[in-house]
């Protein structure tokens, strides 16, 4: 089944005819060329494909793109404004918290997302939030310091 | 994917005239967390889905009156948790966690945030997963599932919902509107224990709901169990041993009645043998964890 | 371009991708865009571990809508493979491990080519499968490559055709037979430990799946897109397996997100450029399902050992017996270089004086056993590291003393007979037992766990062909800013950065000068690579850069000299200006790197576009005795390091927590101190999670746990409390600024340095991988009953 509908990407609006069955991932992906969710399962278990749905870290691979009218969806592109990198990115590059970088979309929309709803972490709560976000490179270590950092100085 | 399609109805009349098309495979849909890999692997093929998460009353967590149906004859209010409730909407509710507190500690456990975010109470009790987590704990809670159907709505107690590995009681083209948690004295204690191979983002090896309820004289004590039967369970001999007392060896016999209650199997995530020590382990850290808080 | 980083080697700069990683920016494989002409294909899998292919009828499904065609084995009549040509495209004559490709299937879509592919019919006739690689090497066992004579392999290979055994490494050294060690020598040992490890097949899970494109144009160009560790390898064995001039085939590859070997070589793009030749002139898309890249990509051999080492009253080292069968998978193409490393390596990072080592790669009906951070260590070190602690504990000394006194040193004459280069593990170990209050007795968090301490030691060194080449160009820009190039690929341990910061280094001028230009890697443009494996790329492409820089750092020097009629060795390059230590003038290389310099009034011009290039390729490593392994200089050098670990058992169910693991790594020089720190703890939760992984195959060789919900990877949840590192540097003869890898080196003892500190806590030692919580119960209860 086919359907037509907007969808709300990064504070822009797209017309796209999506099927029934295709998730939101797929369409991001292949229909509306924003390729910074990945796709590392599609099973829901990796979190790469982390996309923020109403404020909320969602994995978009979850989530039937048809849904997603009348959502608020954000992805990494959205997180630098007017040519400057948000605090978490910058924190990611001084923390060398990236390495292949193919969790780091998904790593940097869970965290924002966490400090969203919980500006001072603690670091347990960072690893708890972090329990759906897989990365084989960093031993996360850098990743919930760089967290950490940002959480330390907002 | 298996291609399906997709309905989005408008009210109840909408959804259940869509779920009841004759010749189709169509089933309710809410977090989509385990339709989506079921049809992925292609365990589950339905011929289309119906999104009720917008339903009304369905996300609703609130207190409720009494009502014909469920919660009947209820003095003081119940605990009403819609059926798209998410796990963290659960996990976090000021409500959830005062008056059902074993539930929200239960929905904490699942997946991960990311699927917490999309998960619902009614998915997982409508996937019945042996390991589904919220279960155990809402047998515990002695909850009652109210449901609807085209013509009709009913209550069925969470202790006859679950008849199988995802199995319900729920009939073809029915749907879960919530569950309602009767009123617990003040002073109830809930815990709820699980153990995984991995401490993030797994699935239960063995899930563990405990409640101790101020009765008269002393405590009335609820055990449920999860991922060691084809259903989450109940243990009614470890809770009438422990109405005697929670001195230590009495715990110790309610610990083994809760052993023999469970009757696990082997898969790929634990053999039956480990699962029953874990039984026995988690049953003394949740008793013990209880006792240690009963004033 | 504010800050400017000058003499940036040894200093922490931050990595030069990282800009466009935490933006999105990056274009991985999947990422890019193809246009409406693009094509998508599936592949067909074998049902079976081990069959006979029958029949195959493609006509159901080249009949659906939208299939543009299915290949199949008819299509791939040439045997490809990196050292051991063992393998067709697509499977021929006969299957050998489930999920084999049979067929791919070509569609307008994904999901046509998905329901297409399950039309395709095969017909097989089943074979008896052996899976153990032990059992596999019995003379009776059923034989997977009958045909194995008729392979190619390089002269360094050793299979034995007539059995399953691909390789077969040995290891003669002092006073031993082909019978064993002389029993003589045992005869001196106060302790001798024997025993049997087993270590399950393994799955790299990078988080990137693999994934292809191909188009085979109609002028006869082929062009591969793919995330790998090794795209000139790939246009070689393409070149190879179908038959054309390599100068027609164009690898281009994007950053990789992660690779730990599994993108190394070649698994499923030889099938993906065969299926767009079945469609010329449109790009083919083949994307692995997480499912997929558990059964149908490279995973980690199995390992069987057994391994019998002996010591003195003193705790000298004095004898080693040791048979290593690696599971090889069903082809050993890769895999056979892995059972020469570990036999040429067999000892583990010790002096001992008499050693027997056979190493065989045996085929099993199993994914194919390939590359793997590592590449056999982890493996044969998981068996050595827990002998070598009995040992210590038989005789009654420190384990930590114990590996003191036998580890290896710069110039012992080691199993090979080559001389030590230069190594400071005594050092490592001394960091690590000091990060960890190695010998203080800590009491545990609870009255139910049980608290311990444990070490192990490593060497590796990389495994490769005796000369793998590297290559590299720097070009200057007309603001002196510079492009280098190289092959290497970043896989994310930072190669992009270091090229950049040793190139800026040798030409004098900041860090921030330095673009590097190769993303992507692209077999049409960038200076030849052998491979990004091995460990190899800050020294073997650091010296390639160096050399380049160098290059063109002689060729601004001369021409400044000759302007300025001055020596060049008078002459240096400080932070983009060229300065004169005779006469104090200076010139900067802004503008004249491309315009060059004028003569005296303008009487013409000397110099022109900078453009330096260099290369390196080791050329001292010798051939090995086949009969015992002896040879002068049987690898180009070994890094060595030392883990500890302090941890707790919780004795009520088994799980283990790490509260500490320290770590040190003799890298020789840290181009980027803190690139290595994050190697460093990467790598430790690298090795900790794959000491509770395992793949789990039913009696008919289909996997069991081919998903992330069943194959479980440490999470932010499950890493150590505190991971510590140190850093030694013992310069490198050869290596740039003394520098050598440390990549793969940082996981290749942490699972015998976990178990060591479990039976530090419990006093239970464990044979086999995985561990698992429920493992570890057991075992401890197992032995709480005995002591009953
Ligand atoms: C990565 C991952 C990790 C997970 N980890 C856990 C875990 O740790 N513990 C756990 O318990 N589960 C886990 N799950 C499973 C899943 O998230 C839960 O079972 C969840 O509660 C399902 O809810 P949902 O809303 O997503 O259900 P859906 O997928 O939308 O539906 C599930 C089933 O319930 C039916 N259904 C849904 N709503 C209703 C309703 N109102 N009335 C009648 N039928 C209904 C559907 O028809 C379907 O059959 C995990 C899933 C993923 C992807
Ligand atoms: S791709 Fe969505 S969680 Fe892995
Ligand atoms: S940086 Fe590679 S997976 Fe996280």
């Amino acid at each position: 089944m086919l359907h037509e509908i907007t969808l709300n990407v990064n504070g822009e609006l797209h017309i796209v005819p999506v099927k029934s069955h295709h998730t939101l991932l797929t369409v991001l992906r292949e229909q509306l060329g924003i390729t910074s969710p990945k796709r590392g399962c599609e099973n829901g278990e990796c979190g790469a494909c982390t996309v923020l749905y109403d404020g909320k870290p969602v994995n978009s691979c979850m989530v039937l793109a048809v849904e997603a009218e009348g959502h608020v969806i954000e992805t990494v592109e959205s997180l630098a404004k007017n040519g400057e990198l948000h605090p978490l990115q910058k924190s990611f590059i001084e923390h060398n918290a990236v390495q292949c970088g193919f969790c780091t979309p998904g790593m940097l929309m869970s965290a924002k997302g966490l400090l969203a709803e919980n500006p001072h972490p603690t670091e347990e709560e960072i690893k708890h939030a972090l329990a759906g976000n897989l990365c084989r490179c960093t031993g996360y270590v850098r990743i919930i310091d760089a967290i950490k950092d940002v959480a330390d100085h907002s | 994917m298996h291609p399906f399609d997709y309905y989005k109805p408008k009210d109840f009349d909408e959804a259940f005239a869509m779920l009841t098309q004759p010749g189709k495979k169509v089933i309710p849909l809410a977090g989509s967390t385990d339709i989506i890999p079921m049809v992925r692997d292609e365990r589950w093929l339905p011929d289309a889905v119906v999104d009720i998460k917008g339903l009304p009353g369905l996300r609703d967590i609130k207190l409720v009156d009494s009502g014909p149906l469920c919660c009947a004859g209820q003095t003081a209010q119940c605990l009403y948790i819609g059926a798209a409730a998410r796990m963290n909407e659960i996990a976090h509710s000021e409500l959830v966690q005062q008056y059902a507190s074993v539930l929200a500690q239960a929905a904490q456990e699942v997946g991960h945030e990311q699927v917490r975010n999309r998960a619902t109470l009614g998915g997982n009790m409508g996937t019945a997963s042996p390991a589904g987590d919220t279960l155990s704990a809402l047998l515990v809670l002695e909850a009652d599932v109210l449901v609807k159907g085209k013509d009709e709505e009913r209550c069925i107690p969470a202790l006859k919902f679950f008849l199988g590995p995802r199995k319900t009681a729920l009939q073809p083209g029915e749907i879960i509107l919530g569950v309602q948690v009767p009123p617990l004295p003040e002073g109830t204690l809930g815990r709820y224990l699980r153990i995984s191979r991995r401490k993030g983002a797994d699935l239960a090896i063995v899930g563990l709901s405990v409640m101790a309820i101020p009765a008269e004289g002393g405590y009335q004590w609820r055990i449920g169990l999860g991922a060691v039967a084809p259903t989450p369970i109940r243990v009614p001999e470890a809770e009438t041993i422990l109405a005697t007392g929670h001195d230590e060896a009495t715990v110790e016999k309610a610990i083994q009645a809760t052993l023999a209650a469970a009757r696990p199997i082997d898969d790929i995530r634990a053999t039956a043998a480990y699962r029953r020590e874990m039984v026995v382990q988690l049953t003394r850290r949740a008793l013990q964890d209880i006792i240690a808080q009963i004033p | 371009m504010t800050k400017q980083t000058t003499d940036p080697v040894g200093k922490s700069v931050p990595r030069i991708d990282a800009y466009d990683k935490v933006t999105g920016a990056v274009q991985y494989v999947d990422d890019l865009q193809f246009g409406p002409g693009l094509y998508y294909g599936k592949l067909v899998h074998s049902p079976h571990a081990h069959a006979i292919i029958k029949k195959v009828d493609v006509s159901k499904a080249l009949a659906v809508p939208g299939v543009k065609a299915i290949v199949t084995g008819e299509d791939t009549p040439h045997r490809m493979g990196l050292y051991m040509q063992d393998r067709y495209i697509f499977a021929r004559d006969r299957v050998r491990y489930y999920g084999e490709p049979v067929a791919g299937v070509v569609a307008i879509s994904e999901e046509i080519a998905e329901q297409a592919a399950k039309l395709v019919e095969v017909e097989y006739e089943v074979l008896q499968p052996v899976f153990d690689p032990y059992e596999a090497a019995q003379p009776d066992a059923p034989l997977l490559h009958p045909d194995m004579a008729e392979y190619q392999w390089p002269p360094f290979i050793f299979p034995e055709p007539g059995t399953n055994i691909s390789e077969h490494f040995k290891l003669r050294k002092g006073k031993v037979t082909d019978e064993g060690v002389d029993p003589e020598v045992w005869a001196q040992c106060a302790a001798i430990v024997e025993k049997t490890f087993r270590l399950p097949q393994i799955q790299h899970v990078p988080i990137e799946p693999h994934v292809a494109v191909a188009r085979w144009d109609l002028s006869g160009e082929v062009t591969l897109w793919s995330p790998s560790q090794s795209p000139f390898a790939q246009r070689d064995l393409l070149a190879q397996g179908l038959g054309i001039p390599h100068g027609n085939v164009r690898v281009i590859s994007p950053y990789v997100g992660g690779g730990f070997g599994g993108k190394a070589g070649i698994s499923i793009e030889a099938n993906v450029v065969v299926m767009a030749k079945a469609v010329k002139g449109h790009p083919v898309k083949v994307r692995m399902t997480r499912e997929e890249e558990f059964f149908c990509t490279n995973v980690r051999q199995s390992l069987y050992a057994h391994t019998k080492i002996g010591c003195d009253k003193d705790g000298h080292v004095l004898a080693m017996e040791t048979a290593y069968y690696f599971g090889g998978g069903g082809y050993n193409d890769y895999g056979v270089n892995i059972a020469r490393a570990a036999g040429y390596s067999c000892t583990g990072p010790y002096s001992i004086p008499n050693v027997k080592g056979d190493s065989h790669s045996v085929y099993t009906n199993t994914p194919i056993g390939s590359a793997m951070r590592g590449f056999g260590m982890p493996e044969i070190h998981w068996g050595i590291e827990q002998i070598m602690d009995r040992l210590a504990d038989e005789i009654g000394m420190d384990p930590a003393e114990f590996r003191r006194i036998n580890c290896v040193k710069t110039g012992d004459t080691i199993l090979t007979g080559m001389k030590m280069p230069a190594v400071d593990l005594v050092q490592c170990i001394d960091k690590v037992t000091e990060a960890i209050n190695w010998g203080k007795e800590e009491p545990p968090s609870a009255p139910h766990k049980k608290r311990g301490k444990g070490i192990a030691i490593m060497w590796k060194a990389p495994a490769m062909p005796p000369n793998p080449g590297s290559s590299a160009i720097v070009r200057f820009n007309e603001d002196a800013t510079v492009n280098v190039y190289v092959g290497a690929q970043d896989i994310g341990q930072g190669a992009f950065t270091v090229a950049a910061q040793m190139a800026a280094q040798v030409l004098g001028i900041p860090y921030e000068w330095v673009r590097v230009s190769v993303n992507p890697v692209d077999t049409k443009y960038s200076p030849y690579e052998w491979q990004t494996v091995a460990s190899r790329i800050t020294w073997s492409m650091g010296n390639a850069v160096r050399a380049a820089a160098n290059h063109a750092r002689t060729q601004i020097l001369e021409i400044v000299a000759k302007y300025w009629d001055e020596d060049p060795a008078d002459l240096d390059i400080k932070n983009g200006v060229v300065i004169s230590y005779k006469s104090e003038r200076e010139q900067p290389l802004k503008k004249m790197v491309v315009y060059g310099l004028p003569n005296e009034n303008y009487e013409g011009w000397q110099g022109g576009p900078i453009i330096g290039s260099g290369k390196f390729m080791p050329t001292y490593v010798t051939n090995l005795d086949p009969d015992t392994g002896q040879g002068a200089r049987a690898v180009v050098h070994y890094t060595v390091g030392a883990q500890a670990i302090d941890l707790e058992v919780d004795t009520e169910t088994g799980e283990v927590e790490i509260l500490k693991i320290a770590s040190a790594y003799d890298v020789g020089k840290a181009i980027n101190p803190d690139l290595v720190m994050t190697q460093i703890e990467g790598g430790a939760v690298h090795g900790m999670s794959s000491a509770f992984e395992g793949m789990f195959f039913d009696e008919n060789g289909r996997l069991k746990n081919p998903s992330l919900v069943d194959y479980k990877i440490a999470t932010a949840m499950d890493i150590p409390k505190e991971i510590h590192g140190d850093i030694v540097e013992t310069p490198l003869e050869d290596g740039p600024w003394g520098a050598r890898g440390v990549g793969e080196h940082v996981m290749v003892q942490t699972a015998p340095a976990i178990a060591n500190a479990i039976y530090n806590a419990t006093g239970v030692r464990f044979d086999d991988l995985p561990l698992s919580a429920e493992k570890i119960y057991r075992a401890i209860h197992a032995q709480e009953e005995q002591e009953q």
